[in-house]
């Protein structure tokens, strides 16, 4: 099993009535909300908190790629994930990742994971995303009907430009080179391990298997909510023969605390900025026509997987959330329990934590960091060490394995 | 009204061509929204026999994923009226047809006798912006297409469901109604995305000083979507053009007055 560190490099300084007075936290979010003076605070925080999840035995860390939007302040993850490959040893950096649809051309996503690749000594997973529908075509005008064409166009050219040995030409619909024949090239042979984030698009699922990616669901609603879409990738998985877990991962929210009402005390009020002002996304930006396929919607999928787009929905309580299961948490031991439990329900292999969450101040996710790495990833590690059959084929081959370290509860 | 399919391109498109009416031909290009102009069109063949193709993504045309751009669409029409064997004859097109109908009286001016451009897509004044109707709430949208809020037409926009969609339970199906016109209307508003998006300028005004035969614009005095100022660039831009604003009418003119619209292109047509 392995455990990684999930940043989104929050903007923790939007107002009180934030909510009220602006319509969405993304996409025409004023920039007058925007201090460069915390952004200083905010990114460095950011790196330490990165570096530090990784010195206390996260597996990896991650980050990620959002546009003009103070849910998360990466629109470069590239840039935070080349300090780490610096600051950080042996852990994987998992960069989740880049939507590779809107760099015109791809190749630069291709050149730049080599680069980080290079830098980090083979610890890199290349994430390719399709983006959200804010990110894509709203921040960066792609068109809704073509995204996922050129999103396919773009990673074959990619994993092409990594793995064939000699310059090539290549005539896309949407890219056309003359010349490709990338410097550097990817460490890792013959590439870093690709993770597809998904959103709950269930083309996604089929195309993980057959290109034999690995399928990373992020969402916020929750395991309880996030069952039904990691059934339905297991579901064609195992149609094709798939069933090693660590084909998959999924992101978690947690926050771990002496007691319930201490871990509310303390965490519940950034919990609360979190679901309610930095998902706060004008449901218009959340689904561009097109952006949604049309099996998606057939598949009476939406309702599930609609984790943006909740201004004008009702504003949720801690209490709330730790009933639906979108947060976990509780003493080391009650969150352990509980998480084993989603890791062995979802059949995942991969579990990213977020514990940077929200308006969360640097000490305090510090403190949450340190004790879900030290108190309650070692109990998790082993899970599927029983299993000798399920091999990670999707770990940097650079990076740290932990596997058989953990300690049996 | 019938309605055929016609094979274009060695079957890679299917298009469904709905034809009704008799006299000379007339061929009349949808816009965002093409289900309510029965009523419209129906006055319209009272004099014409009127041919009205579904883009691909709408109604019953196929081969949409073969369509890059909107200059894909211009030669597949240009492959349909050739395969129909359609020549001189007046082009009337609404909205993103109208957009289409300039277009093809910009390629092939020879083609067309008149032109008829009711609330066109296809240019941009930055000060005075056509509306990004993909992205405001259902009740801005129902106002900026419709005058009358109380309308059937204006009324099925305004409520319909943006983002949260119902959980269809297998069993019973319940809920399965409201994917079924999400859906539809989920494939005709990525098609006009696919032209529109994210602004729905792609070259034309570099174009249309080649459309020189005599043009007819049509606009609602509150049309929402595209601002009548829109019909005074057209003008600007066009050798030989006259404008008609409809009151009381926003960008579903031809929907919301069909008798007035009718009238004035048959008038248009006829002299």
């Amino acid at each position: 099993m392995k455990l990684e560190f999930f940043h989104l490099a929050p903007y923790r300084g939007l107002p009180e009535d934030f909510r009220e007075k602006h319509r969405s936290v993304w996409v025409d979010v004023p920039s007058h909300l925007f201090d460069a003076k915390l952004a200083n605070q905010y990114y460095n925080e950011t790196l330490d908190e990165l570096a530090y999840a990784g010195e206390m035995g996260f597996d990896g860390i991650c980050v990620n790629e959002h546009h003009q939007n103070a849910y998360g302040i990466m629109p470069s993850p590239n840039l935070m994930a080349s300090v780490m490959a610096r600051q950080s040893k042996d852990v994987a950096i998992i960069v989740m990742g880049n939507s590779i649809a809107l760099y015109d051309p791809p190749i630069r996503v291709a050149e730049e994971f080599a680069m980080l690749d290079c830098i980090s000594g083979g610890r890199l997973v290349a994430g390719f995303p399709v983006g959200t529908s804010m990110d894509t075509t709203y921040a960066y005008g792609a068109n809704p009907s073509t995204i996922r064409e050129k999103y396919a166009e773009a990673e074959d050219l990619i994993i092409k430009a990594w793995t064939e040995e000699e310059m090539f030409s290549f005539d896309g619909k949407y890219t056309q080179l003359r010349y490709v024949n990338i410097w550097p090239r990817p460490m890792q042979d013959p590439h870093p391990p690709v993770w597809v984030p998904g959103a709950g698009s269930i083309e996604t699922w089929q195309h993980c298997i057959d290109k034999d990616f690995m399928y990373a669901y992020l969402s916020y609603s929750g395991f309880k909510r996030g069952k039904t879409v990691m059934d339905g990738f297991w579901k064609v998985a195992n149609a094709a023969g798939h069933d090693n877990p660590y084909q998959a991962g999924f992101l978690q929210l947690v926050c771990v605390g002496d007691s319930e009402s201490e871990v509310k005390e303390t965490y519940g009020p950034h919990i609360e900025y979190f679901f309610n002002k930095m998902l706060h996304v004008y449901p218009g930006f959340s689904d561009s026509p097109g952006y949604r396929t049309i099996d998606t919607i057939k598949a009476g999928l939406m309702a599930q997987t609609s984790t943006f787009g909740r201004a004008g929905s009702e504003e949720v309580t801690w209490d709330t959330l730790i009933e639906q299961g979108n947060v976990v948490a509780g003493t080391p031991s009650q969150v352990t329990e509980q998480l084993e439990s989603v890791v062995k329900d979802l059949h995942i292999g991969h579990l990213m934590i977020l514990n940077q969450i929200g308006s969360m101040p640097h000490e305090m996710a510090k403190e949450n960091i340190r004790r879900t790495a030290t108190e309650v990833v070692p109990n998790l590690r082993r899970i599927w060490n029983d299993k000798p059959e399920y091999v990670d084929k999707w770990w940097p081959s650079g990076a740290v394995v932990r596997e058989g370290e953990g300690v049996a509860s | 009204m019938s309605s055929r399919i016609v094979d274009v391109n060695g079957g890679q498109f299917q298009i469904d061509v709905s034809e009704t009416g008799s006299g000379d031909p007339l061929l009349y290009l949808h816009g965002i929204a093409g289900k309510q102009e029965g009523e419209f069109i129906a006055k319209l063949a009272a004099s014409h026999r009127v041919i009205a193709p579904w883009i691909p993504g709408f109604g019953g045309s196929t081969g949409s994923e073969e369509i890059a751009d909107f200059h894909d669409l211009i030669y597949l029409y240009l492959d349909l009226l050739d395969e129909l064997d359609l020549r001189d004859l007046p082009i009337v097109g609404h909205s993103l047809g109208g957009m289409l109908a300039a277009e093809l009286a910009a390629v092939q001016p020879d083609r067309f006798s008149k032109v008829v451009l009711i609330g066109a897509l296809g240019l941009w004044d930055q000060d005075n912006q056509v509306m990004d109707f993909f992205t405001v709430p259902p009740s801005e949208f129902a106002e900026a297409m419709y005058a009358d809020q109380k309308s059937e037409a204006a009324l099925d926009i305004a409520t319909t469901p943006q983002s949260r969609l119902p959980e269809v339970d297998p069993e019973t199906d319940e809920g399965k109604e409201v994917i079924d016109y999400y859906v539809e209307r989920a494939k005709s508003m990525s098609t006009a995305a696919k032209y529109l998006w994210p602004i729905p300028n792609k070259g034309l005004s570099k174009r249309l000083h080649r459309v020189t035969q005599p043009t007819l614009l049509v606009w609602g005095d509150s049309d929402g979507i595209c601002p009548p100022v829109y019909a005074d660039h057209f003008g600007a831009a066009l050798s030989d053009s006259s404008k008609q604003i409809v009151a009381g009418a926003a960008h579903m003119v031809h929907v919301e007055k069909p008798g007035e619209v009718s009238a004035s292109i048959n008038q248009f047509l006829s002299s």
